[in-house]
């Protein structure tokens, strides 16, 4: 068991924390990072290469603060979580998850045993990235998520498109969402309508080749046989699948329009706004960033609540109080008035440049600044209420 | 450009989203006037169209309701529009200042025009007549959408946007007798999803007969969009036209060079082609003949690639 992030950086009370990143070196996810860490005037950061962890030969330091960061974009690590050559494949998503959650455990266990902290959980890092467990538990806490027949440990497997079939037909669902259970960047994501027997329709990134294989595509497809649809659905199934309700989007201009908001220590500090004319509003899939202000006036003018829609992704961070970052999906419905979470992401703070919302704490500090500022004042916390 | 959207104000009037009775919407209602109210029912827990209407006839002073919409109708799923359009007939008298009617404010995150499954509309035509402007949205895939020959005094502004456009309605619509009409714009879309009429069809809007108003024409969003600018290049109602449209379709260098032969489009305040396939050279020499600055050439790119299906011309918007 790792001590909770809640329970302050290691060392000394008072030192200041000494960071390590377990990532990928010369990545700009570490490198943002480190830079913020420097900023505020902190010894510079110590990266532990997931590669290292994977291989068993990582080790930490007894006054370390230890942050997760993503293992991707990295060929050799790839290789190894996920069993594949090509990056650019979708398949093999299972085994990384297994693959994953047990580095993160190991991770974990050597922290522990160097007297290091870790600012995230291995148990909800199992979590988070199950897109099945992570629906159950935002969904069994109040917060609202579209309608899963998937949600949760105990929900029968998804074993290709018959079945996603019959799961639309029994829960009334004619427009779904299927995502690959461990999926990430929209990977293996099909929006998928149907209408009546025979009529279908889905939108996705997966490129499906002549011998089978499935590749991630930059440029979205649309599928309009059941042939098709299922060929590509019966791929993805082994790797395990999450279906939800497919709820339309509210659109500015035209475009869809979802927010991505970064909740720090229970905060909500950063927000951006994603739009797209297609239902995938990520960026590299022609998504572009939208007008934030634009959208909180949309809210307010539609009589909706800027601040319920905030609270309601501090309320799914909530459900996991021992990740010190998380990168909620928040989907607003058409009319703005109501609000759903989509996903919840652990490394969901990749957002260069942006500074924090008005009012979080977090003004003029970047995702990265806001957590290493979190970190400072949990120490100066622990500093303050520590027996003198 | 974006071809389908939400409007964001319809008749000038702030686009405003009836609460449900359900829905914890605490802020008291706009004036019945000062908005144009849009209903939608769907995805929203058990509540009909139906209970909608009755809640917006409860709640709003709708004697005073000027402008409307009506978003997606159905629950979960898709459902016909007919009954739509029976309630709005049954209650006109309930909307004697109704000008402006929107049917069927759908993007196609919440369903595709091809699957709309559109009515007859020509009963609300014949029941509110004092209506000014009508927009149509949706397609003529199965003969849904349908509209028979009317007399309307007072409508001056009529559009269908479709991915398919029944002959049957485009004949009708030529058929009409609508002395006030000012702008006529068809989004005539692609075969596949029922968009059949031919230029033969078009022929009594070429001709201007019976809208001795009209001031705007938009032929639009159709596969067939070199033989329309051929129509168009000798057609009697481009004189009386200040803008055209042949926008949205796969307009190319057969219809502009007919474009350029033709008669005079000088006086033409606006032409809007984008979304074509006009060579460069030839798009210039529109732009130099109408005026730079009247002429929409702006390109798209695709969104999407079917790789089975995509041919080499698409039109903006069908499916």
């Amino acid at each position: 068991m790792s001590r909770s992030a809640s329970s302050g950086p290691g060392g000394p009370p008072g030192a200041a924390p000494r960071f390590a990143v377990v990532g990928v070196p010369g990545n700009r996810r570490v490198t943002l990072f480190g830079d913020a860490v420097r900023a505020a005037g902190l010894p510079a950061v110590r990266v532990v290469p997931w590669l290292d962890v994977l291989r068993g030969t990582a080790a930490f330091r007894p006054d370390e603060t230890v942050r997760l960061d993503s293992p991707g974009e990295d060929p050799g690590v790839e290789r190894l979580l996920r069993a594949v050559e090509d990056p650019t494949r979708v398949e093999g998503t299972a085994l990384w998850y297994a693959r994953f959650t047990a580095a993160v455990r190991e991770v974990a266990r050597a922290a522990e045993e160097a007297g290091a902290t870790l600012l995230d959980s291995p148990q909800e890092v199992t979590v988070l990235f199950d897109k099945r467990l992570c629906h159950a538990v935002l969904h069994g806490a109040g917060v609202p998520v579209p309608a899963s027949p998937t949600s949760g440990a105990q929900a029968p497997a998804v074993r290709g498109w018959a079945d996603v079939r019959a799961l639309m037909t029994a829960h009334g669902m004619p427009r779904v969402f299927v995502k690959l259970a461990h999926g990430s960047s929209a990977s293996g994501v099909l929006a998928l309508e149907t209408a009546g027997p025979g009529r279908v329709r889905a939108t996705t990134s997966v490129e499906r080749d002549a011998g089978g294989r499935l590749f991630n595509s930059l440029r979205l497809r649309r599928c309009t046989t059941e042939r098709e649809v299922a060929a590509i659905v019966d791929a993805l199934a082994p790797d395990g699948l999450h279906v939800e309700r497919w709820l339309p989007k509210a659109t500015v201009r035209g475009r869809a329009a979802d927010l991505r908001v970064v909740v720090v220590a229970g905060r909500a500090t950063h927000a951006v706004v994603r739009t797209s004319r297609s239902p995938l509003t990520n960026l590299h899939l022609g998504g572009e960033r939208g007008d934030l202000d634009g959208i909180r006036a949309a809210v307010r003018e539609s009589g909706g609540s800027w601040e319920d829609a905030l609270s309601v992704c501090e309320r799914a961070a909530a459900r996991f109080p021992d990740t010190l970052c998380v990168g909620v999906d928040l989907l607003p419905s058409t009319g703005w008035r109501r609000f759903a979470v989509g996903e919840v992401n652990a490394f969901g703070d990749l957002l260069p440049r942006l500074t924090g919302l008005k009012g979080s704490g977090a003004e003029g500090q970047d995702t990265y600044a806001a957590q290493v500022a979190a970190v400072l004042n949990r120490a100066g916390n622990h500093r303050a209420t520590a027996p003198s | 450009m974006t071809d389908i959207d939400h409007p964001e104000t319809f008749r000038g009037l702030p686009v405003f989203t009836l609460p449900g009775p359900s829905d914890e919407h605490t802020e008291p209602l706009p004036a019945a006037d000062a908005v144009a109210w849009r209903l939608e029912s769907a995805w929203q827990d058990g509540l009909t169209f139906d209970l909608l209407w009755r809640h917006f006839l409860d709640t709003v002073d709708t004697t005073r309701v000027r402008a409307l919409l009506v978003g997606p109708w159905w629950q979960e799923e898709y459902t016909p529009f007919g009954p739509v359009i029976a309630l709005l007939t049954a209650h006109a008298e309930r909307l004697p200042a109704l000008r402006a009617l929107f049917l069927a404010d759908v993007v196609s995150e919440e369903c595709e025009l091809s699957w709309l499954e559109m009515a007859d509309i020509t009963p609300v035509v014949e029941a509110f007549e004092g209506l000014e402007e009508l927009t149509v949205r949706g397609c003529g895939e199965q003969g849904a959408l349908a509209l028979r020959p009317v007399r309307h005094p007072a409508l001056r502004s009529l559009r269908f946007e479709s991915g398919g456009l029944p002959s049957a309605l485009v004949r009708a619509i030529g058929a009409s007798e609508l002395p006030a009409l000012e702008r006529l714009e068809l989004w005539l879309g692609v075969t596949e999803y029922g968009g059949d009429a031919t230029v033969g069809d078009l022929a009594p809007l070429l001709s201007g007969a019976g809208f001795p108003r009209l001031r705007h024409l938009g032929l639009q969003n159709s596969e067939i969009q070199d033989e329309i600018a051929a129509a168009i290049a000798s057609a009697p109602v481009v004189t009386r036209l200040e803008s055209l449209s042949l926008a949205m379709g796969t307009l190319g260098d057969t219809g502009a060079e007919a474009l350029l032969s033709g008669q005079p489009l000088t006086h033409l305040a606006a032409l809007d082609l984008h979304h074509h396939y006009i060579s460069d050279p030839l798009i210039k020499r529109l732009a130099a003949l109408v005026g730079p600055d009247r002429v929409n050439g702006e390109l798209d790119e695709a969104e999407y690639w079917d790789a089975e299906e995509d041919e080499e011309r698409y039109v903006a918007i069908s499916e």
